[in-house]
Order: structure tokens, then sequence, then C-alpha cells
């Protein structure tokens, strides 16, 4: 079985949107991983006229939050570097013929969601990502913020139909439909954060560590 | 891992095919749940799933999932109009479907003196759109409604010719072909369609609709087909296309895409100017709105010209959660076999005639008078053609009850009312969930006998007479137009003229006009009064008993039929009968159009929303003899509603309601009236255009 890897458009956030932006794409992904019967339950994000779809998971929701908070830490802690999230999948096979009996996990995707937090969200307003948008000095700051605003609610559109359309390329990889109660197949969401220059450094040490070939293929 | 090559027993290929069938069906309903805005996510069983935190938690829930649920591990919602649809493309065999999301839309800047107005023109060329012309064939008879295609879906299973059906259980080489395979690759499909369809604009007008009270222009409806005119090229290219990627069966594949146009949200934009969601309250609430006044019995004279348009009836009133059947009841329509017109059949005008009174038949001749239409461009009163009509159309359900009360008055779903009144909390009332600034409920308390036909229905008892006072005898004198004999039909005197400043200014010339051009009254609501000074036309929507109910009122031209329709749907939408004088040319002030010097020109939206709200708190109450319990939550403008007599407002109180009081025999009443009324007006219209 291959791994697939999403890498999802970067997304210029600013410190107060991470939680929503992170909802509701971890969400979106979960929802088309969640393979079990669910009830999907429409959410609105309340920055962005966006609605997306979480499976209405009590657990997988708890956990998600769990880890956006994790990341908030993270980016408050190391304010300079990029910031990455990794929700990845996999099945759990039990090896007999390992070395050590342990559970090993098969990952067969990735999904790296990058955030790029600006890092003076009131000070330095002239941190857009649309270079174009030059503020003057005196101009109206709430223009500009609702510019931003509305780039980074494209910019973030354009990510959940990343999602959807890689969900619709690569079928082949995803595991059979779960027979077992849980909603989602096992997933995991990593949290990382580096300077640009180590950022695939660090992606292929987690591969390393995890260990398992079809990570590589 | 098993699954993936799994038996390829003998079924397969059945199997195949029941995946394939009930993919169609899902697809489908997910795509109208999300754009039929009868059957609003948020509104319907959605609220439960808002209610609870965690709905599907596996376990706890799992025991609520149907049947239907578990195909490919998705529940939704209810979809009336998804489930009938599907029972008729289901008797078809696998052929393609296609799903037409289709944006009703009344341009507001209608213009009389020129057609095309500068947004018609732009939007219109653009489009795939139908205009109406009131024939027939058209369920509301509206001129300038246009219909635009948003949305196209095109599911379809394309088979193998080769194949044969032979050939399709053999394959199974690839892992694709198996069952379990199609079935997996199925629910992703289906997952992605699940989110993609909350991600296209079209959702967001269907969001806007279901959401609050306020006031649009357009409206949602869809089509369901298996052929449909393909687009031209020239309205491909304003639509973008998502085609998800088709999954393979051992004997053909399956595809899906959607033709959508991204200009929608421009569309909305304009129409959405959120109509303050208040006024549609304190316009229900009315009865709070102004103390229950006597009104002059006699002829008035001019001197409160522009309160008659809003002067009601108060006998009128009409039971509100009579008016919440329809619409709570997303009876199941004949949506399907209409689709292809895509018009409901119903029509008002074609029920059967019912007695007249003659007295009203002498119809004042103004409507001989050729500036007639110059101010009236646009005179006809018409309900909503939303295209969908089974679910939340006002004019097939206002059709269907009078139906129904001819032959089988049993149906009129008096039941339900007791069963809505029986609600907690009084929710049965216009909750409009979603709106912030304002949350009404309004609770009737009949506290009179179920045999209060009389009063509910004062109408079908004798008093038909008065409704000569409603179709006003303003031949003579022009004061005359707007008198009104029966106490019932008087209006408030003490209006301020001031207080109509706005848009709804009225011409003082108009109301002085000795041959009576604007003498003709019809029954209709204040509120659609008001809006034609702003809008020609406007989707009215209502929230009832947390369901939509829309009403398009467009004011073209003086059809008295239409003005019946849309009065009928208002008298069972809104408790209180409203009278309105839809034949005075001046009191419509056309955006830009300075044509007419007294009119104000280009008010803004704001600024008629003003003056409505204005006339609307101004407008006198209806009923007198029953209580109205309104429960008004946030309401700012409650003060202005103090002085309420015998109409007690307050917020909690409202949880015993009386509904169950009215009987079906009332409601048959009501309707009868209705249509006695309706035949009247016809007359009265048709004497008046020889």
């Amino acid at each position: 079985m291959n791994c697939e890897v999403c890498q999802l458009k970067e997304l210029d956030v600013e410190h107060f949107e991470i939680r929503e932006v992170l909802r509701c794409i971890l969400h979106t992904i979960l929802f088309h991983r969640a393979l079990g019967l669910v009830r999907p339950k429409d959410i609105d994000l309340e920055l962005f006229e966006i609605t997306y779809v979480q499976c209405g998971d009590v657990e997988l929701e708890r956990k998600i939050e769990e880890k956006i908070d994790q990341f908030i830490d993270r980016v408050e802690k190391h304010p300079n570097k990029k910031n990455q999230i990794c929700l990845s999948f996999y099945e759990v096979k039990n090896k007999q013929a390992a070395w050590f009996n342990k559970v090993e996990r098969l990952y067969w995707e990735h999904w790296y969601i990058n955030l790029n937090v600006a890092q003076h969200p009131k000070g330095h307003s002239s941190k857009f990502h649309h270079s174009k948008l030059v503020i003057g000095p005196g101009d109206s700051a709430a223009e500009a913020r609702s510019s931003r605003r509305a780039a980074l609610e494209a910019s973030l559109r354009d990510v959940l139909f990343q999602i959807i359309r890689f969900v619709n390329e690569k079928k082949d990889h995803v595991p059979p439909i779960p027979n077992h109660e849980g909603v989602s197949s096992p997933y995991e969401i990593t949290i990382s954060s580096s300077s640009d220059s180590a950022f695939g450094m660090d992606m292929f040490k987690r591969m390393l560590q995890t260990g398992h070939p079809s990570m590589l293929s | 891992m098993a699954s993936y090559h799994g038996n390829t027993h003998s079924s397969e290929p059945a199997k195949m095919e029941q995946i394939i069938t009930e993919f169609f069906a899902k697809s489908l309903h997910i795509i109208l749940e999300s754009r039929c805005p009868y059957v609003s996510s948020r509104n319907y069983s959605g609220e439960q799933v808002l209610s609870s935190p965690s709905p599907s938690s596996s376990s706890s829930s799992s025991s609520s999932f149907r049947p239907r649920d578990k195909w490919f591990n998705l529940a939704l919602r209810d979809c009336p109009a998804a489930l009938e649809n599907i029972d008729f493309w289901r008797q078809s065999n696998l052929e393609p479907m296609i799903v037409d999301v289709v944006l009703v839309q009344k341009p507001n800047d209608w213009d009389p003196f020129n057609f095309s107005s500068k947004r018609g023109l732009t939007r219109n060329l653009s489009g795939k759109e139908r205009y109406c012309y009131g024939s027939d064939n058209d369920e509301f008879g509206c001129e300038g409604k246009s219909e635009k295609i948003i949305e196209r879906w095109v599911l379809q299973y394309e088979s193998k010719k080769s194949g044969g059906n032979g050939g399709c259980s053999s394959g199974s080489k690839r892992s694709s072909t198996s069952s379990h395979a199609l079935y997996k690759k199925s629910i992703l499909l289906l997952r992605s369609l699940y989110a993609t369809v909350r991600l296209l604009p079209a959702y967001k007008l269907f969001r806007d609709i279901i959401s609050s009270a306020q006031i649009r222009l357009y409206n949602l409806g869809h089509r369901v087909s298996s052929f449909v005119e393909p687009f031209t090229h020239r309205e491909e290219a304003d639509m973008q296309r998502f085609v998800f990627t088709p999954v393979d069966t051992s004997c053909g594949r399956l595809c899906l895409s959607v033709l959508y146009r991204s200009s929608v949200l421009d569309v909305s934009s304009e129409p959405t100017t959120p109509i303050s969601p208040q006024f549609i309250p304190e316009y229900v609430g009315s009865p709070m709105a102004e103390p229950l006044k006597r009104f002059p019995s006699g002829p008035v004279s001019q001197s409160s010209p522009s309160s008659s348009p809003f002067g009601r009836r108060h006998s009128w009133s009409y039971d509100l959660y009579r008016a919440s059947p329809p619409s709570v009841y997303p009876s199941p329509s004949p949506t399907y076999s209409e689709s292809h017109a895509s018009i409901t059949k119903q029509h008002l005008h074609r029920l059967p005639p019912a007695g007249l009174p003659r007295h009203l038949h002498d119809e004042p001749p103004h409507m001989k008078n050729p500036s007639y239409d110059e101010y009236w461009p646009s005179p006809t009163f018409s309900l909503s053609p939303s295209p969908s009509p089974p679910t939340y159309s006002p004019g097939s359900h206002i059709s269907k009850a009078l139906l129904r009360s001819e032959s089988a008055p049993v149906s009129i779903p008096a039941s339900r009312l007791s069963s809505i009144s029986s609600l907690p909390n009084n929710q049965v009332m216009l909750p409009s969930p979603p709106m912030k600034a304002t949350r009404l409920t309004i609770s009737k308390q009949d506290a009179h006998a179920s045999s209060t036909v009389d009063k509910l229905f004062p109408f079908s008892k004798g008093e038909t007479g008065k409704i000569s006072m409603v179709k006003a005898s303003s031949n003579s004198s022009p004061s005359k137009s707007y008198s009104r004999s029966s106490s019932r039909l008087s209006f408030q005197d003490d209006y301020d003229d001031s207080e109509f400043s706005g848009p709804f200014v009225v011409d003082d010339d108009d109301m002085m006009d000795p041959d009576g051009q604007k003498s003709r009254l019809a029954v209709i609501c204040p509120a659609l009064y008001a809006f034609r000074n702003f809008m020609h036309h406007t989707l009215l929507v209502v929230q009832d008993d947390s369901r939509r109910v829309l009403i398009n009122c467009r004011l073209r031209r003086l059809n008295i039929e239409r003005c019946i329709e849309v009065l009928i749907f208002i008298n069972l939408t809104f408790s209180q009968p409203l009278l309105v004088d839809v034949t005075r040319p001046g009191s419509i002030a056309l955006p830009g159009n300075a044509s007419t010097p007294h009119e104000p020109v280009k008010k803004s939206q704001d600024a008629a929303v003003g003056a409505l709200v204005r006339t609307l708190k101004k407008a006198p109450p209806l009923r007198q003899d029953i209580s109205l319990t309104t429960q008004l939550v946030h309401n700012s403008k409650l003060e202005t509603l103090t002085n309420t007599n015998e109409v007690s407002l307050n917020v909690e109180s409202s949880s015993s309601v009386l509904v169950a009081s009215k009987t079906t025999t009332d409601a048959l009443e009501e309707l009868r009236g209705y249509r006695a009324m309706k035949e009247l007006l016809l007359k009265q219209d048709k004497l008046s255009q020889e």
C-alpha cells in the first residue's frame, strides 16, 4: 500500500485566526477520512464565510481541539518559526515477524497543513501575503484588514478545494471501510515548527522515525 | 484488506447496481438538502444535530440512524424533495440525473419605463433565464421574474458499451471493480460532494434564504430531470466546472460533475441588503404595534391618505397557526412530475368560483386610465414562482389548501396546529432561528371557542358586503377611494403624514385625483405595499415555525387574482389581514424614476425599511376579539409598541397556546371566504378592465 502525501497551500494567518483555520482544515480532512457512519455537522466559520463539515464525533473533535491548543502554544513559544501540522492516517498491523513485538503503524496518508503566522498581528499590518497591498500610513487599517481577511478566506477556500480534489483523485490507497466502531481510521496529528530550511529535514526525520518503508515509496 | 479482493460471487453485479442506484439517491439528497430552502438543515432535523453536541458519537446515537442513513455511512437530514425525486428517478433505468439549481429572482430596480434596467440587462443576458408572462403555464404569472440556473449537477453512469451484462461481473482483476471498492469510492465521492456543495457560491444563497427573515429578492429552486437543454456556449462560459473524479466500476463508471456560476455572490449581495429583521416581527406582531383602535366606520376623507393603504380589516383575523401548516409540513409536492415544466400548475385562479356577492361588482372605471400602467408597470401580484414548488412555494400551498378545502376539508391540518401549539416555548411562530437581532414568537391565544367562525372569518358569514368597502368606491371622490364603510375596514385616521415621509410618501395629487384612479383597494399586506415603494417586487421571507415561507410578491400588474393569492397567503401567514390600496399609482416610488415628481426618488432601501417599520408600527391591530400573545425577544423597538390594550405583549406567557380552538370547520370557512373574496375581486377586476 502506498502512502500519499498532500501538502496544503500555505496560509498566512494572524494569531487569532489560527484556531478557526485549523479547525476548518482538520475537520474537513477528517470528514473525508471518516468512512464510518457519520452524521455530518455543518459548521460556519465565524471569521470567514465558509461552511465546513465535521463528522460529528466528540472524541475526534476533542482531539483536534487539543492539538490546536498545542499548536497555538507552540506558535507562542516559537514565534519566528514556520509551523506545520501533519495529519497522518495509518493502519495498525501486528507484525509477527517484527523484532520488537510491537504494533506497527502503516501510514497511508499524510496531510501537511502549513500556516504562516503573522508575528505582529497588530503592529505590522503591512505584512500581507498579497504584496500588492501597500498600506498608506494613515490608511484605513480596517480596510486593509478586511481585504486581508478576504484574501485569507479565498486561500482557505482554495485549501478546502485542494483537499476535496485530493480526496477525489486518490482513492485507491485508502484502506477499506473500517468495520470497527471508530468513525475514522486511526490518525495522528503532529506539530512541527522549524525554520524554512529545516522544514524538509524535519519531515524526513519523522519519516525515518516512523520507519515504515511505505513512507518512502 | 480482504474486502478489496473480496467475493466476486454471483450477486456482484446486482450489488454494484444497487450501489450505483443508491449513489444517485444519496447524491441527489446531498445536493437538494443544501439547496432546497424548505428543508433547511438548520431548521429541520438539523436542530437536533445542533442541539446535541455529539449526535453521531458512534455508540450513543447509532440507534437513531435510519436504514437510509447507513448507505454510504452518511446520515442526512430529511429532504422530502429529494425523496420524491429519487423515487421518480428510480423508475428510470439508471438514466443520467441532472439537477438544476435555479435562482429565481426579481430585479429590484425594475423600471417600468425601461424594461431593461441596468441590472436586468447585465444579468439577463448572461444567464439562462426565462421570463414568464403569466400564461397558464406560469404558476404565478409574474413577469420579469428571472430564473437562472446557477448550478447544474450531472450524475451519470457511463456503462461500457462493450461489456454487456455478462461482462460486468467477470472482471474483478482490479480492486476497483469489486463492489467493496466501488462502495468505498462512492463513500469518498459522496463525502467530497457533501463538502463541496457547501463551498460553492450557491450555498451562500441557500443560507441567506434559510438563515433569517430577511427580505429576499430571490429564491432557490431546483429541477431534476434526465435530460436538459444544454447550455449555450455563452452561458457555459459564465460557469465553472468542477468534475469529481469518476469512479470506475467493472462495467462502467460513475461520473459526477457540476457546472456552477461563480458570480452568484454578486447577485445575492444586492438583494441581501438586509432589511432589518425586526420589521417582520413588528409587522406580524402588529397587534402590539398599535392599540386597538376603532376606526371610523364611514368613508374617510383624505385627511389620512397615506394611512389608507395600511388600513387593515379587523375582522380578517387569521390564525397564525393556520398559516403554519403549509410551511410546517413540507408536504410532498408534485415537484417531480412538474420538474420539467418547473412550474407548479396549481393556480388559484383555477379554483372553481364561489358565490359572489353582486354588489361588489361595481368597479371604479379608473382602470381605463392610461396612466395607470404608467404608474404600475408591473401590476401583478404574484406569489413566488419558485420552481421547486413543493416544499416552500407559497402558491402551491395555498392552492393546495384551497383545493383541499373543497374536496376534503378535513385535510386542513387543524390537528397539526394543535400539535404545533403544544410545542414548548411557543416556537411555533416566526422563530427565525438564526436571526440574531430579533427573535419573535407569536402565539395566539384564541380565547374564543371553536365556534368563532364569525370572528375568525366574518367575511364568509354574510359580511361579504364589507368587501365592497375594500374594493372602494372611488369613482366619485378621491377620498372615497379609501373609504371603508365597515368598521372592520377602517383605517387609522390619526396617521401623521410625516410618518410616511420616506419612500411611502403618497402623492397628494394622486390622493386628490378626482377620477379615482387609485380607487381600487386590494387586500394585501401593507408590508407588500410598502415594499413596493422601493422594490417592485419582493420576496418576503417569513419564518414560520422555524421554517420559512416565502412570499414572492411582485407588484407588477394590477391583477386582482394575484392580489388575492398574495392576500390569502398573507393571511395564512400572518395573523392579520391587511388592506392595501393597490391602485394608487403615486404610491409607488420607482427607484430612479423621476418622472413622477411627487415620488421620492431613489430612496435608499434602508430608508424604505425604516419607513416600513414605522408603518408597521402604526398599523392598526386587526383583531380585537382575539388576544395575541407575542413573544418578542431582543426587540429594540419594543418601546414603540407599548400601547397595546387587548393585546398582551410578554415574553413567556405565550406557552399556553389555544390554537386548538380552531377547527377544521373554521379553516374551511376561512378558505371559503377567501375564495369568495377572490372571486369578488376577480369580477371587479374584469369590470374595471372593460
